[in-house]
């Protein structure tokens, strides 16, 4: 007979069994499924067998075969693994210390070259934190500092090494546009070196995909030729290449309103394929983003509006574009600078927020799982409870938008993953002294 | 952040004045003069009173500015302003124990480590847009603290947030006086950066006994010359007055409390020691990430803490934080404050208060007094504010759904019983301002060495 797998015991078993859970058949029963694809299931069962999963449906309704583990998830709701579209996983451990940060090589405005799979530490003890709350995929992308500052990767939060974590490599180029970016050549009261202002980035943007597109057809014609000897690689330039040909998406990263219509006549002039990230400062251009029909992620949702907008400004941002058709993900960014990275583990909450101020819940919902996985080419992997899609799974006891909810059991890729961390070691090595 | 500084934040706000010049005319329309009434009840709220748990359907009379009863009702006046708050929620307003708002970035004095004598009254800024922020998050009460590059930074002043009266007004009348210290990697970098003791944590501690044992000698040049002077002694020189030494005897006389910045379990226990050899008590340990190693012994002291719900890794001596910890030191004995430190989250403390019931099982009420009467008790106001109780200041909150749930919002807030803020109005919801608001200003705002050299 199948014996039902209650939660205390598969908290206290979970480190064991994660190894050997990969290849296993699991039945999660009597649950509330939030299927983001197909509405809410109550008293529904979901099905994993080889790290997929294999049947969502009604009790009663689903074949669970005869071997499978059971996991008793009765009052619990389970949803798909969250997924942040904007973290630093990897590049940084502790924010203060120097040594232990690779956010943004700063040595140059112009990086596409720069990969940030080459910096990724995927034994950061960053990962497991947002891991318990319910993450299960992250896009990580470099600081913002630069116009344009290095190509992401697209993550699991769990695996064996650091390769069977990267799903994707340089999945996007991440590009930022404004104040920040003109900062290095503003330096010292507009004396530093170009480029110091908006003029001159967009100018050098500009030159820079010109030069890529003269690059690429020089390198095409060498190897049409068969006799591409003479012909010597740029890796800067040829990093821009996919990007030209609107193969991969750049996420442009845009406060304020007229940087946003600046940026994206740019982003035009070159056919780019534009997510636009941030835009939090944008009020008065709000139907002209919606005209763009660019997914947009929002992120920082708590950032602070202009003094002369009202105190709900940012807050409202998701639910007003999403009523204007606009595509929405939501990051945990917290306005806070890169320790937003430490915070993923808050991503629910920010999409919670976007709720309580109008965005329907199951768009709340979406801006942290399916959303983001289309917008990064994951959409048929990931995102939603559907039969075939990769099982990145959590169980938790209530709401998973609620900072009060908590998270008992993460599924990656159908692997039930050790529910600890570096924080809970530390609580329960004191409360023991206690 | 931290030691990073934010020039992102700092360049976007940067330009705003000019719309600013509109906001005037907007938001004078909205300017409400109305007297607050004599008597105002709330029917049938969730009343959240933090002393004496919730009261489903309940109700409060607020008589001129003060409760003046509570319960499943109520004796007020027929002629009471009725409120009908079925379906909502009524909590005690929220007091943040650690903010650096409104300072326009005059956070740190940070060309010495000894700074008592400077008072964060002198940079206020009343019309900062923090203030209205944090307002309509239901924040009514703050705790504005010098930044935390000194070892013995200046002295704390009280508001009450009551968003477009003058200066004056917003202080919080007779509130105790606080003075903050500061140890750890902030002194150490700030001064170490220079080549200026204290460059280590040896260095730090014995700067603060450096400072006091100037402090006792001064005390007792003051205590020979008042005993003269008491003995008919007409030719007694009274020694020079020293405002920093003055500053520091008040603290060695108990008539400051002592507010200190403060991250690791050794640590709390060198402040400790040093607060008994001097003789002086320490109110609260602020940040206090590493409070679950020793609340027990820190419990015995009667200290609290103001603390952050999960905020780590920052910096190194955050590398140890747990999101538990205010609860497992909650119950180690100690008071336990949530706060904000940040322009940003203190537009949402109640929902740090919610991740309390999420990590380490708080109750509601255990949760709610965490941002209202123990912050309160830390700032030395919980006789007046803090909590729903007769006889307290009518400083209160209703929302629109649990207060410690993500989806609420505050819908109106009071302040010594009058509506400062309301949800409801057009534009920017609160009723006194008419005037214009200055951009940021806080930490993480727009001043950057501010803010980097403050640090958490």
């Amino acid at each position: 007979m199948r014996k039902p797998f209650v939660f205390v015991a598969l908290l206290t078993a979970s480190l064991a069994l994660h190894a050997a859970d990969a290849s296993k058949t699991i039945a999660i029963e009597g649950g509330k499924l939030l299927t983001v694809s197909h509405g809410t299931i109550e008293n529904g069962v979901l099905v994993i067998a080889d790290g997929k999963i294999a049947a969502v449906g009604k009790a009663g309704e689903v074949k669970v075969p005869g071997d499978a583990q059971i996991v008793d998830a009765k009052g619990m709701t389970v949803y798909p693994g969250l997924i942040d579209p904007e973290t630093n996983f990897g590049l940084t451990e502790i924010s203060a210390d120097q040594m232990t940060n690779d956010l943004v090589e700063r040595s140059d405005e112009i990086m596409p070259h720069m990969h940030v799979y080459d910096a990724f530490h995927s034994e950061t003890e960053l990962i497991p934190v947002a891991r318990l709350n319910g993450v299960t995929n992250a896009v990580v992308a470099p600081a913002s500092e630069d116009s344009i500052s290095g190509q992401d990767i697209f993550i699991q939060l769990y695996g064996k090494d650091r390769d069977d974590m990267i799903m994707g490599r340089d999945v996007a180029l991440a590009m930022n546009y404004g104040a920040e970016q003109r900062r290095r050549g503003g330096r010292g009261g507009g004396f530093g070196t170009y480029p110091s202002t908006r003029m001159g980035l967009v100018t050098q943007l500009r030159q820079s995909f010109f030069d890529a597109q003269d690059y690429m057809a020089k390198r095409d014609a060498a190897a049409n030729k068969k006799d591409d000897k003479g012909f010597k690689r740029d890796l800067k330039l040829e990093a821009l290449i996919p990007y030209l040909k609107g193969e991969k998406p750049v996420v442009i990263g845009v406060y304020e309103g007229y940087d946003v219509e600046v940026i994206m006549g740019m982003a035009k002039e070159f056919h780019l394929k534009v997510i636009l990230n941030h835009v939090t400062q944008s009020q008065e251009v709000l139907d002209k983003i919606a005209s763009y029909k660019v997914p947009v992620i929002i992120g920082s949702i708590y950032d602070a509006p202009r003094a002369d907008e009202r105190f709900d400004a940012v807050y409202t941002l998701p639910a007003e574009l999403a009523k204007r058709g606009v595509k929405v993900a939501i990051s945990s960014a917290d306005g806070e600078g890169p320790v937003s990275s430490h915070s993923v583990r808050n991503l629910p909450y920010a999409a919670g927020f976007a709720v309580a101020y109008g965005l329907p819940y199951d768009e709340g919902l979406k801006a942290i799982t399916q959303n983001v996985a289309d917008m990064f080419g994951f959409g048929d992997k990931l995102g939603s409870l559907d039969v075939g899609k990769m099982a990145n799974v959590v169980i938790a006891n209530g709401d998973p938008l609620d900072v009060r909810t908590d998270v008992k059991q993460v599924y990656i890729q159908g692997v039930a993953v050790p529910m600890v961390d570096r924080q809970t070691r530390l609580r329960d090595e004191y409360k023991a002294k206690q | 952040m931290d030691s990073l500084p934010t020039p992102r934040r700092a360049l976007r706000t940067a330009g705003c004045a000019i719309p600013m010049l509109l906001c005037s005319v907007i938001a004078g329309a909205q300017t409400s003069s109305s007297a607050p009434p004599q008597d105002l009840v709330f029917k049938n709220a969730t009343v959240m009173t933090a002393s004496h748990g919730t009261i489903e359907h309940g109700s409060v009379w607020v008589h001129t500015g003060k409760i003046a009863g509570v319960g499943e009702s109520v004796n007020a006046p027929s002629s009471a302003q009725v409120v009908d708050a079925s379906g909502m929620w009524l909590t005690p307003g929220i007091i943040d124990p650690h903010s650096h708002s409104a300072l326009d970035g005059d956070v740190n004095e940070a060309t010495s480590p000894v700074t008592p004598s400077m008072h964060m009254i002198d940079a206020f800024d009343n019309r900062s847009a923090d203030l209205y922020r944090a307002l309509a998050g239901g924040v009514t009460t703050e705790l504005l603290l010098h930044g935390s590059a000194n070892m013995i930074g200046g002295q704390a002043v009280v508001i009450k947030n009551k968003f477009g009266l003058d200066r004056d007004a917003m202080l919080f009348p007779n509130a105790p006086g606080s003075i903050k210290f500061a140890s750890g990697e902030n002194p150490k970098r700030v001064y170490g950066s220079r080549d200026q003791l204290p460059s280590t944590r040896m260095g730090n501690f014995e700067v603060m006994r450096m400072a006091f044992e100037d402090a006792k000698h001064y005390m007792a040049e003051w205590d020979a010359y008042d005993a003269k002077v008491k003995k008919g002694d007409k030719d007694a020189v009274a020694p020079k007055r020293d405002l920093k030494l003055e500053a520091l005897a008040d603290v060695l006389r108990g008539k400051l409390y002592v507010q200190i910045h403060c991250y690791r379990a050794d640590e709390f226990l060198t402040e400790e020691a040093i607060a008994k050899e001097y003789g002086y008590k320490i109110r609260a340990f602020h940040h206090a990430l590493e409070m679950y190693k020793v609340g027990d012994k820190i419990a015995a002291d009667g200290t609290a803490i103001a603390t952050f719900a999960d905020w780590w890794g920052f910096k190194d001596e955050a590398r140890d934080a747990i999101p538990w910890n205010a609860v497992l030191s909650m119950r180690e004995g100690v008071k336990v404050a949530l706060k904000s430190d940040s322009d940003d989250h203190i537009r949402r403390l109640n929902q740090e208060a919610g991740k309390m019931v999420h990590y380490g099982g708080a109750t509601e009420d255990e949760a709610i007094r965490m941002i209202t009467l123990n912050p309160a008790w830390i700032i030395g106001v919980d006789d007046r504010t803090g909590s729903i109780d007769v006889g307290k200041d009518a400083d209160l909150v209703l929302w629109n759904h649990d207060p410690l749930s993500t989806y609420a919002r505050a819908q109106k807030v009071y302040i010594d019983g009058e509506l400062f803020f309301d949800a409801a109005l057009p534009g920017w919801g609160t009723t006194h301002f008419s005037g214009v608001m200055h951009d940021g200003g806080g930490f993480g705002s727009d001043d950057e060495i501010g803010s980097a050299e403050d640090g958490r």
